[in-house]
């Protein structure tokens, strides 16, 4: 703690944003950090069992992934005080039996978790 | 002249170097690269001589690193990180231990799909290298390709608010006067951030005088970025690689200030740790299968901390030193008894000579 308030006093008094933010000369700027965590899991409302391979995307942008074996996923969305989340069925097979959902997250933290059952058609 | 700003960042400076904190790693996860470049530092090619190093290996390093700091980030690097097919795991690993990563890519396999695979990753921070417009890029890139799929990559990143991101341009005698329209190529794709590089004179790159600016041409380069700050059209700017006299601050955001073995660490290829990718593998202080790279960060990196040893050669009677102090440490190589490159020399001999003519 002692340690960045002495940085800060001196880097500010030197007038300098590289106290703030600097990249290596053959590296990338840093990271600012503005994403969340959305992590999930899709379930059957009816006979509770994990959904695989449900699309979940985030409506404002072309983010998606897919449900995994256990129906569950996860992936970094942007930061924002809440999220569109749509879960499709896009395997015509196996979810062939489910309705696509839509629903909207309030976000309070840096990571966000929900829990989602798809009806039967 | 006195300065006191200057004055108070050289205390900066030490007190930083004093505190020594890991903030930046570098983690040179393949050597294996899709291209062939003229300049390339690291002589990298499709067939490595090493294998990619195993996610878990560099993780079991990362592991060392007690309580890193909020901003913590890992920059993966090559060869071209995008030929891992892993890369959104070791992205998803890196950030389950509550640290950030970014990548330097040359853009050539960085479609949408792969775009949205790294965003999901929670990679936060991206660089991507364009060389020029199509004739040059594609000249320097070795690939008649390459323009197209860059072109491609830039339009994605550049349209993601969260990614901080920029390009980066190693400048050369065929491209240092297409720099006003690379500018308006970058501004019309909606890129806000722009960092130019002279090519420095190692790996292939040393055998090819077409690569190296002269000095006239490098004052060229100060006057361009300099000029191009003040339309604040796009956030422009020389890199970090070497000092430039009276050109501070004219061309960056601060004093220069290198950081390698400083803030700045890497586990590269074989395992060794070191600083940035580009400094000469003999300053490696450790390697992660035998040393553990967080003691090797708090205890070693001596020459990086304490750069004494670089007024040597043209650096011992130079009046500059004090704010340079060797240039970028990626400037020795060899046996290390002179700066390979000093920008501010550079620019000296330049107004020397424009000052003859007058």
């Amino acid at each position: 703690m002692n340690r960045n308030i002495l940085k800060r006093i001196i880097g500010g008094l030197s007038f300098t944003s590289a106290l703030f933010v600097f990249q290596a000369c053959y590296g990338t700027p840093q990271d600012l950090g503005l994403d969340l965590l959305v992590e999930g899991q899709v379930k059957s409302s009816g006979s509770n069992l994990p959904l695989e391979g449900i699309k979940v995307s985030v409506i404002e942008n072309d983010q998606y992934v897919f449900t995994d074996e256990k129906g569950k996923f996860g992936f970094y969305a942007p930061v924002s005080d809440s999220i569109n989340l749509a879960f499709e069925v896009v395997d015509s097979t196996q979810n062939s039996l489910y309705l696509s959902k839509d629903t909207v997250l309030d976000v309070k933290a840096d990571r966000v978790y929900v829990d989602i059952k798809l009806d039967e058609k | 002249m006195f300065s006191l700003k200057k004055s108070l960042f050289r205390i900066f400076k030490e007190t930083e170097t004093n505190f020594h904190e890991l903030n930046y790693l570098f983690w040179e996860c393949t050597t294996r690269c899709n291209m062939n470049c003229l300049h390339c530092g690291s002589d990298c090619s499709k067939e490595s001589s090493h294998p990619d190093m195993p996610l878990n290996d560099f993780l079991s390093a990362l592991d060392t690193i007690k309580d890193p700091p909020s901003d913590f980030t890992v920059v993966l690097t090559g060869g071209e990180p995008l030929l891992r097919n892993d890369i959104e795991t070791c992205g998803l690993e890196i950030r389950k231990r509550k640290m950030r990563w970014s990548m330097v890519t040359n853009g050539y396999l960085y479609d949408n799909e792969k775009h949205i695979s790294l965003l999901n990753a929670g990679m936060g921070a991206l660089t991507i290298s364009l060389d020029g417009l199509e004739d040059t890029h594609n000249w320097l890139r070795n690939s008649d390709k390459s323009f197209a799929r860059v072109d491609q990559a830039i339009l994605l990143a550049a349209n993601t608010a969260r990614l901080n991101f920029d390009v980066v341009t190693c400048v050369n005698q065929r491209n240092i006067n297409q720099l006003p329209s690379i500018s308006d190529y970058l501004i019309r794709k909606g890129v806000k951030a722009w960092r130019l590089f002279t090519i420095i004179p190692i790996g292939r790159a040393k055998d090819n005088p077409e690569l190296n600016l002269t000095d006239q041409q490098f004052k060229q380069l100060m006057d361009f970025i300099s000029k191009t700050r003040k339309t604040k059209t796009i956030d422009v700017k020389f890199s970090c690689e070497g000092y430039v006299g009276t050109y501070e601050t004219k061309v960056r955001d601060s004093y220069f200030f290198c950081r390698a073995g400083i803030n700045i660490g890497s586990v590269l290829i074989d395992g060794s740790i070191s600083a940035c990718p580009n400094i000469d593998r003999s300053f490696s202080q450790g390697n992660i299968y035998n040393d553990n790279l967080f003691d090797v960060w708090k205890t070693k990196f001596e020459p990086f901390r304490n750069r004494k040893w670089t007024k040597i050669g043209q650096c011992a009677n130079c009046s500059d030193y004090n704010d340079c102090q060797g240039n970028g440490f990626h400037n020795w190589h060899g046996d290390k008894q002179n700066v390979l490159v000093c920008h501010n020399q550079k620019i000296k001999n330049t107004e020397q000579f424009e000052s003859k003519k007058q």
